[in-house]
């Protein structure tokens, strides 16, 4: 672990070393701080945070865990209202409270809890060591003020910069995030610049600090794909040269298969699923990660393979089926899927899934779809010592129309549930 | 019409002996010698600049839509694929006349739509039906679900006592995957995906022969998204519809087309069946728009080349000249900014506005699926 020793002296950042640096000296700097033996950068551990509202009680965060490291991207993938957003705006600190409420569980960053901290600290926190991107920059940026005050904003909060000083840095790092006549440019308003080109400005200013952690909440999603390309590759960029881990969000299984490391499927504010890109992709082992694969259309160029979607809609928040909260729309519920809530099952290698079936190499083999692995020739799904790559049995693999497993694999997995409830655990 | 010819007849099949039933539905829907369902040719739409900061007899326009020719058969899939503000759902108004087009052709069943007034273009809205990508704004929210499905009904005076069409209601719900219970809903109760469904289901209560489908599914998350692609899919088996498919998602087009065409600020740059675009793109923004589009597989992401193309598309008040691509295009020439290339026919059925169109122009850089 490098402790994310910042590499101030480089071009990057010429005014960091400047005696107006050192304005903020009463608070410590965070991202300062060597992270303590046994943390990572990041941990977010079991988190609850719940919206107690008239209509009931929403519950968006559910049992979030994970780690990041510095250099590390971890992707978040969920369908809308799956509590994406909430999470990572939880762990910033920006949830009004209440209506929302922690209701268990813990975030550290560099070994200290984000929940525990003052007002004050956390906005030290915010934009210094951990910055936000929004999916629309103009809610971000304020159409009154020019481009370049607003950038360079965060240099003067959390560095003591002169306006004078923030601007010109602020040109520096717009013309590093590939803006083109950037000294022109920070002198222009929000509306003057186009779509690609706002969240452009919008990672300049995320970055201008030189965060820890850059959480980027679907930046892309309400670009055409060829500036989301331009974007995808800024961020990497920035990491390379910066060092910083990444949390990126979004809907869209291509844009994390692109740039995560690690990857956490959220369904109904809990995480389902969670591992490395490969073990998501290549190895997946939550029926709902199953159903996401199989709902997107594949690029190919002989046949066409049909879709199958997942049947029906995601629950409400407010009132989470019994049981798991897939159950009502996965092929494969049981009754013990309807009546208890799954564990956390984790792999030695840290993948984990909450499905009851998860540490079931027989349930799994049979039911994940096909992947370029297995059909390059056969890769086992799962830490099972069996023979690789044997033919599918029991479910119509790729069958048109909603995935409703054959009868007999149901019956077969009845009886497997039964015995699963007394043997496990 | 000679100087469309190719564009036209480009995918015109001419048997020797006439095909039977079984051998013609196992073709391409365009090539099964059927005439066009609709024909597009040199179809232009310009909005006049009205912002007070022009001169106020300045002649400046948005080119929306600069030049567009295609076909679309029977029972036909078409896909309209393009970054937005190319253009595409101008097209999609204008061939319905929910604009004027500022010039060009459009014959819909061997009729010519530019001239229809009253009647006649009540009737091109009974065959030829919308379906927009924001099902909320486009549903009257007053109107419960059963109101909506209908309307169309009483517009057309069809569909026989209320009583039936009730009926058909009930029906059509159950045929798109909603509950016929729910009738007298209204449209704030469903999700967007069941939206979705109550557009599509008014979309075909009249059994229309083509339905321009504007971003069906660009609202919606993959797994409802999924369901409705399904749905079109098979309601299209069922009718033998042909369906307008505009996005921007190039995997979602190339999975429900039969044919494509790529826009460009405008014009169409390339056009072909769905499985010679995505094979063997010839023109370099298809290629590089294949290339920009992350696939969820990390391997195949990881050696992928890819092309990012540099800035933003140009406005479409002052388009460039030569081809409209050359500010972007990662290997224009001199000439590219002189001459305008033609969409020609490059193979059978594949047609490319390039001048150095061929599979895979830019170099070093092949996507392969
Ligand atoms: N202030 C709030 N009060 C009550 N519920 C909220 C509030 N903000 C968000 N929610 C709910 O929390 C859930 C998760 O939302 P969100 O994190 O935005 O989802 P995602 O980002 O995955 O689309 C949703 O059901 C949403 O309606
Ligand atoms: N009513 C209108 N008045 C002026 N300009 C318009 C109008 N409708 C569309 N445009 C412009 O025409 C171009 C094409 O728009 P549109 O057809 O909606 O694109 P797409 O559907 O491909 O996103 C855009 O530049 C858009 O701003
Ligand atoms: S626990 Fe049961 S219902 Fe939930 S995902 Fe696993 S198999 Fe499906
Ligand atoms: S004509 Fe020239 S500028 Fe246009 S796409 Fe072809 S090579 Fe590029
Ligand atoms: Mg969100
Ligand atoms: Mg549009």
């Amino acid at each position: 672990m490098a402790f994310g020793k910042k590499k101030s002296g480089e071009a990057v950042d010429p005014l960091a070393n400047t005696p107006l640096n050192n304005i903020m000296d009463e608070v410590v700097d965070l991202k300062e701080q060597p992270i303590p033996e046994g943390h990572h950068l990041l941990e977010v551990d079991d988190l609850h945070m719940f919206f107690h509202t008239k209509d009931g009680v929403v519950k968006a965060v559910n049992g979030v865990s994970y780690t990041l490291d510095r250099g590390e991207t971890l992707g978040v993938v969920g369908e809308s209202g799956s509590g994406k957003s909430v999470t990572a705006m939880t762990i910033m600190g920006l949830i009004d409270m209440p209506p929302g409420k922690i209701e268990g569980g813990d975030v550290l960053y560099r070994g200290r809890s984000l929940l525990q901290m003052s007002e004050r600290e956390m906005q030290n926190v915010r934009g210094n060591d951990i910055a936000m991107i929004f999916q629309d920059p103009m809610t971000a940026l304020n159409p009154v003020y020019r481009v370049g005050d607003q950038i360079g904003e965060p240099l003067r909060i959390h560095r003591g910069y002169s306006k004078k000083d923030a601007v010109d840095r602020a040109a520096e790092l717009l013309s590093m995030v590939g803006i083109p006549n950037a000294e022109q440019r920070v002198r222009e308003y929000p509306h003057e610049f186009s779509g690609g080109m706002r969240q452009r400005a919008m990672i300049a200013m995320a970055l201008a600090c030189d965060p820890d952690i850059l959480i980027a909440d679907e930046p892309t999603t309400a670009l055409d794909v060829t500036i989301q390309a331009q974007i995808i590759e800024l961020m990497q960029e920035m990491q390379k040269q910066n060092g910083n881990a990444i949390i990126m969000i979004t809907h869209d299984l291509g844009v994390v298969a692109d740039i995560a490391d690690k990857i956490m499927v959220m369904y109904a504010g809990n995480p389902v699923e969670f591992g490395t890109a490969d073990d998501i992709f290549y190895n997946p082992i939550h029926p709902y990660t199953w159903g996401l694969m199989r709902s997107i259309p594949e690029q190919v160029t002989d046949e066409k393979k049909p879709l199958t979607p997942i049947k029906g809609n995601p629950p409400s928040l407010v009132t989470l089926p019994k049981g798991c909260s897939f159950s009502p729309r996965c092929p494969y519920a049981t009754d013990l899927c309807r009546n208890q809530v799954p564990l956390t099952y984790t792999l030695p290698d840290g993948h984990y899934s909450k499905c009851h079936y998860a540490l079931d190499p027989d349930f799994i083999k049979g039911r994940a779809p096909e992947n370029s692995r297995t059909y390059a020739g056969g890769n086992p799904r799962v830490v099972v010592d069996e023979p690789a790559g044997a033919p599918v049995a029991g479910m119509a693999k790729q069958a048109p129309g909603t995935v409703t497993a054959v009868d007999g694999a149901l019956a077969q997995h009845d009886t497997k549930a039964a015995s699963a409830e007394e043997g496990e655990e | 019409m000679p100087e469309t010819s190719t564009v036209a007849d480009a995918i015109t099949y001419t048997p020797d002996t006439p095909l039977t039933a079984e051998e013609k539905a196992k073709l391409e829907p365009s090539q099964r010698g059927n005439d066009p369902l609709l024909h597009v040719e040199h179809l232009v739409k310009e909005f006049p600049v009205s912002s007070s900061i022009f001169r106020r007899n300045s002649k400046r326009a948005v080119h929306a839509v600069n030049d567009v020719s295609f076909d679309i058969y029977p029972e036909e899939t078409f896909g309209l694929v393009g970054e937005s503000g190319c253009g595409k759902s101008t097209t999609g108004r204008c061939l319905m006349r929910l604009i004027n087009p500022t010039s060009g052709t459009v014959v819909f069943n061997g009729e010519d739509v530019s001239d229809m007034k009253g009647k006649e273009l009540k009737n091109l809205r009974h065959d030829m039906q919308y379906v927009f990508q924001d099902p909320y704004a486009s549903l009257n929210p007053r109107m419960t679900i059963g109101e909506l499905i209908s309307e169309p009904m009483y517009i057309h005076n069809e569909g026989g006592t209320p009583e039936q069409r009730i009926d058909t209601v009930r029906e059509l719900l159950k045929v798109v995957g909603l509950n016929p219970e729910h009738i007298n809903r209204y449209p704030h109760e469903f999700s967007g995906g069941q939206r979705q469904r109550i557009g599509i289901a008014r979309a075909f209560a009249l059994h229309p022969k083509l339905i321009i489908c504007d971003e069906p599914v660009s609202a919606l998350d993959v797994s409802i998204q999924a369901q409705v692609l399904n749905l079109l899919d098979e309601l299209q088996q069922e009718f033998g519809t042909a369906y307008l498919f505009i996005a921007h998602d190039l995997s979602v087009v190339q999975h429900i087309s039969d044919r494509v065409a790529v826009m460009y600020l405008g014009s169409i740059c390339e056009m072909s069946d769905w499985r010679s675009l995505y094979a063997e793109p010839c023109h370099p923004y298809s290629q590089a728009l294949l290339s920009a589009v992350p696939v969820a597989d990390p391997d195949l992401q990881r050696s992928r080349e890819r092309i990012i193309l540099a800035g933003d598309p140009p406005s479409p008040i002052d388009p460039p000249s030569g081809c409209l691509f050359h500010t972007r295009c990662p290997i224009a020439q001199e000439i590219c900014s002189q001459e305008k290339p033609e969409l020609r026919e490059i193979e059978p059925g594949h047609l490319c506005a390039c001048h150095f169109a061929k599979p895979f122009p830019i170099e070093g850089s092949s996507i392969k699926l």
